[in-house]
C-alpha cells in the first residue's frame, strides 16, 4: 500500500471487516435458527463466486448486476437443500446435519473442481482493481464495496428479521420452537425460508469476496473459518454483533500483517478464533 | 473373561490376524500389501474417531491435527539423531499432550460449537507448520516438507507389520474401553448427560481421556503412515480429507457400533482405489455416498444388516 503508517491497516482492516462479516451473516442466521454450524457455507459462498464469475466471464454481465440471477439461484438451492437434505437429517439426531453438511462441502468443493479447475479465479472487472485516495494513501475500491455490501445486508437482514411476518416468524422458531408451533408457525416451513435467505446472503458474500481476493474450489473451508471466528465473537445470531465481530477480524488481520508481516496474518486470526473460543465460549458479545 | 462367550469370534480373529501378518513373508503381491496397508491405518484412525464421535459425543474434526504433529514429531526428530522408533512412540505422546492443551479451549465448547472449534485446529497448524522449519536442512522455502531419515535399511514388511499391530491394537482398545468404566460412563453419558452427572459421573474427565487416548493412537497410526510416506509436508498432512475418509469409513460401517468401522473402512479403500483414476470424481463421489447413506441408513452398513435381520448381523452384534 505504500504507506507505512498505522492508518493505512486500521482502514483496511475495519473494510476487510465489513466482507467478513458479509461472509458470516448466512453463516449466523442458520446457526442462529437452526442450531446448524453448517460446515459447507464456505463453499456455497465460493459456490456464488463460481457462479458469478460464469456469468461475468460468458454472458459478459456485470458481477454486481449478475446478482438478479445469483441471488435468486442461490435463494433456491438453499430453500432444496433444507427442504431435501438437512431437513431430513434433524428428524434423525443432532448430529446428522452436521455430518450431512460436511458432506455437501465436499462435494461442492470437488464439483468446483472438475467444472471450473483448480486454477485461482477472480472477478476482474474494470472498476475493481481501482484505487480511491485518502491523503497520499491509496484504498483498493473492491474493499469499499465488500464493506458497503457487507452494511446493506446486514441493515436488510435486520430489518427483515424485526419488520416482516415471515422475519419476525423464523426470530420466533429460533427463539423457542415449540411456542412458535403452537403459535400457528410452521417451523420446518420456516427453516426452509431461513436457509434460502442465508444463501442469498451467501450469494452477496460471493460476489464481493470474488471482487477483492482470487479464489479456488478450497477456498471454501478458509473463509468458513473467518465467518465461524466472527460469529463466534459477534454471539449467537445476532447482526450487529456479527458486523462488529467482523471488523474485529479483520483489523486483527491487517494489524498483525503490520506488525508481524504478512505471512503470518491468517495465522493470526485463527489462533485469536480459539483463544477467544477458549476464554469466552459463546462469543464476546453473546450470552 | 472379556471374550468368555465369544471364543469362536476370537479364534477366527486370531486366524485373520495371522494370515494378514504372514502375507508378506509367503510373497503376496505388492498391491494387496498397499491395500492392506492403507486399510490398517485407515482402521485404527476410523476406530477412534468411532469412539470420539459415537461413543463420547464428540465430533472431532481435528484428528489430522493429531497423526501430522505425530508424523512431524517423528519425522524432525530423525535430523537431529533420534531414531524412527523412539520419534514413533514420541509422536503418540506428542499427539496426547497436544490433545490435552487443546481440551482447555475445545472442551468448553459442545455440540456443533465443538465441531467447528476442532475444525479451525488443523487449519491453524497447517500455517504454523507452512511458516515454521524446526530443524534446518537443504530444503529451503515455506511448507517444503521433510524427509524421514535414516529409515534406509528399514524394510517395507516391517512398517506394513507396525500398521498391523496399531490396526489390532486399537480394535483391541476398543473392546477394553467399551466394557470398561469409562465405556459404561461414556454409555451412560450418551444415554442421559444429566442424569450420569447426578449419577457421580465426571463427564468432562470421562471425554478428557477419552479425546486423549484417541489422539495418541491417531499419532501413531499417523507415524506409521509417514514412515512408509518418507516424507511429510503441511498440505496434504493437515488436510481435511482425512477427516473425510475417517468420517465416511466409519459412518459408512456404523456409527456408534463396534463393527462398523471395519466393514466401513474396508469399503473407504476399494472405492480409494476403485476411484483413485478419476481424481476429482473420486471425492465428489464419496460425498454423495456419506450424505446418502446419513439419511437412508444413519446406523450404515450394520444398521441396514440389522434392520433386514440376517442371521450374519445378529452374530456380529455388539454386545
Amino acid at each position: 500500500m505504500g504507506s507505512v503508517d498505522v492508518f493505512t491497516p486500521v482502514l483496511m482492516g475495519i473494510m476487510l471487516g465489513g466482507l467478513y462479516a458479509l461472509i458470516a451473516l448466512g453463516l449466523s442466521l442458520v446457526f442462529g435458527v437452526m442450531r446448524l454450524i453448517n460446515l459447507a457455507h464456505g463453499d456455497l459462498v465460493i459456490l456464488s463466486s463460481y457462479i458469478s464469475y460464469a456469468i461475468f466471464t460468458y454472458l459478459a454481465v456485470d458481477p454486481i448486476l449478475g446478482l438478479v440471477i445469483t441471488i435468486p439461484f442461490m435463494l433456491l438451492l438453499g430453500f432444496l437443500i433444507q427442504k431435501y437434505i438437512l431437513g431430513r437429517g434433524f428428524a434423525i439426531s443432532s448430529e446428522t446435519p452436521l455430518i450431512i453438511a460436511f458432506g455437501i462441502s465436499l462435494v461442492l468443493q470437488n464439483l468446483n473442481q472438475i467444472l471450473w479447475t483448480p486454477l485461482s479465479r477472480g472477478l476482474n472487472t474494470s472498476y475493481s482493481h481501482m484505487s480511491f485516495f485518502i491523503g497520499e494513501r491509496q484504498f483498493p475500491v473492491s474493499y469499499l464495496l465488500a464493506f458497503l455490501a457487507g452494511i446493506v445486508v446486514m441493515v436488510g437482514l435486520r430489518a427483515f428479521l424485526t419488520r416482516t411476518y415471515m422475519g419476525r416468524a423464523i426470530t420466533a422458531a429460533s427463539q423457542d420452537k415449540r411456542a412458535a408451533q403452537l403459535m400457528g408457525i410452521n417451523t420446518n416451513r420456516i427453516y426452509g425460508y431461513a436457509f434460502a435467505i442465508a444463501m442469498g446472503a451467501a450469494a452477496v458474500a460471493g460476489v464481493f469476496l470474488g471482487m477483492t481476493f482470487p479464489f479456488t474450489p478450497t477456498s471454501g473451508i478458509s473463509f468458513l473459518t473467518i465467518a465461524f471466528g466472527t460469529v463466534v465473537i459477534g454471539g449467537l445470531g445476532s447482526m450487529l454483533g456479527t458486523f462488529l465481530a467482523g471488523i474485529i477480524l479483520g483489523l486483527s488481520q491487517t494489524l498483525g500483517g503490520y506488525l508481524f508481516g504478512s505471512a503470518s496474518q491468517m495465522l493470526i486470526v485463527y489462533v485469536l478464533v480459539l483463544a477467544i473460543l477458549a476464554i469466552r465460549p459463546h462469543g464476546l458479545l453473546g450470552r | 473373561m472379556i471374550f468368555s462367550k465369544r471364543e469362536p469370534l476370537l479364534i477366527f480373529a486370531g486366524f485373520v490376524a495371522l494370515i494378514l501378518a504372514s502375507l508378506p513373508v509367503v510373497g503376496a503381491p505388492e498391491s494387496w500389501l498397499v491395500y492392506l496397508f492403507l486399510f490398517f491405518i485407515y482402521l485404527a484412525m476410523a476406530n477412534m474417531w468411532n469412539l470420539l464421535a459415537g461413543y463420547a459425543g464428540l465430533i472431532s474434526l481435528c484428528q489430522p491435527a493429531f497423526l501430522g504433529l505425530a508424523g512431524y514429531a517423528m519425522t524432525v526428530g530423525t535430523w537431529v539423531g533420534i531414531p524412527w522408533w523412539i520419534g514413533l512412540i514420541g509422536g503418540g505422546i506428542v499427539a496426547a499432550v497436544f490433545a490435552l492443551a487443546i481440551s482447555t479451549a475445545v472442551f468448553r465448547l459442545s455440540g456443533v460449537y465443538f465441531a467447528i472449534g476442532t475444525l479451525v485446529v488443523p487449519e491453524a497448524l497447517r500455517m504454523v507448520f507452512y511458516l515454521w522449519r524446526p530443524v534446518g536442512g537443504q530444503m529451503h522455502g515455506a511448507g517444503a516438507g521433510y524427509m524421514v531419515k535414516g529409515i534406509g535399511d528399514l524394510s517395507g514388511d516391517v512398517i506394513y507389520w507396525l500398521a498391523l499391530v496399531v490396526a489390532l491394537s486399537s480394535v483391541v482398545l476398543m473392546r477394553l474401553i467399551l466394557r470398561s468404566e469409562l465405556g459404561l460412563g461414556l454409555a451412560a453419558i450418551r444415554d442421559n448427560e444429566r442424569s450420569a452427572a447426578s449419577s457421580g459421573i465426571n463427564i468432562f474427565k470421562l471425554k478428557l481421556y477419552t479425546f486423549i487416548i484417541a489422539a495418541a493412537v491417531t499419532g501413531l497410526a499417523g507415524g506409521v503412515f509417514y514412515l512408509n510416506q518418507g516424507y511429510v509436508e503441511p498440505t496434504a498432512t493437515f488436510n481435511v480429507k482425512w477427516t473425510m475418509t475417517l468420517l465416511l469409513a466409519t459412518v459408512m460401517g456404523g456409527l456408534r457400533t463396534e463393527e462398523g468401522p471395519i466393514l466401513g473402512t474396508i469399503v473407504v479403500v476399494v472405492l480409494y482405489f476403485l476411484l483413485a483414476r478419476y481424481g476429482g470424481y473420486s471425492f465428489l463421489i464419496q460425498g454423495l455416498i456419506l450424505i446418502g447413506i446419513m439419511l437412508l441408513s444413519p446406523q450404515g452398513i450394520i444398521g441396514l444388516l440389522r434392520r433386514l435381520h440376517l442371521p450374519a448381523a445378529g452374530r456380529v452384534r455388539g454386545f
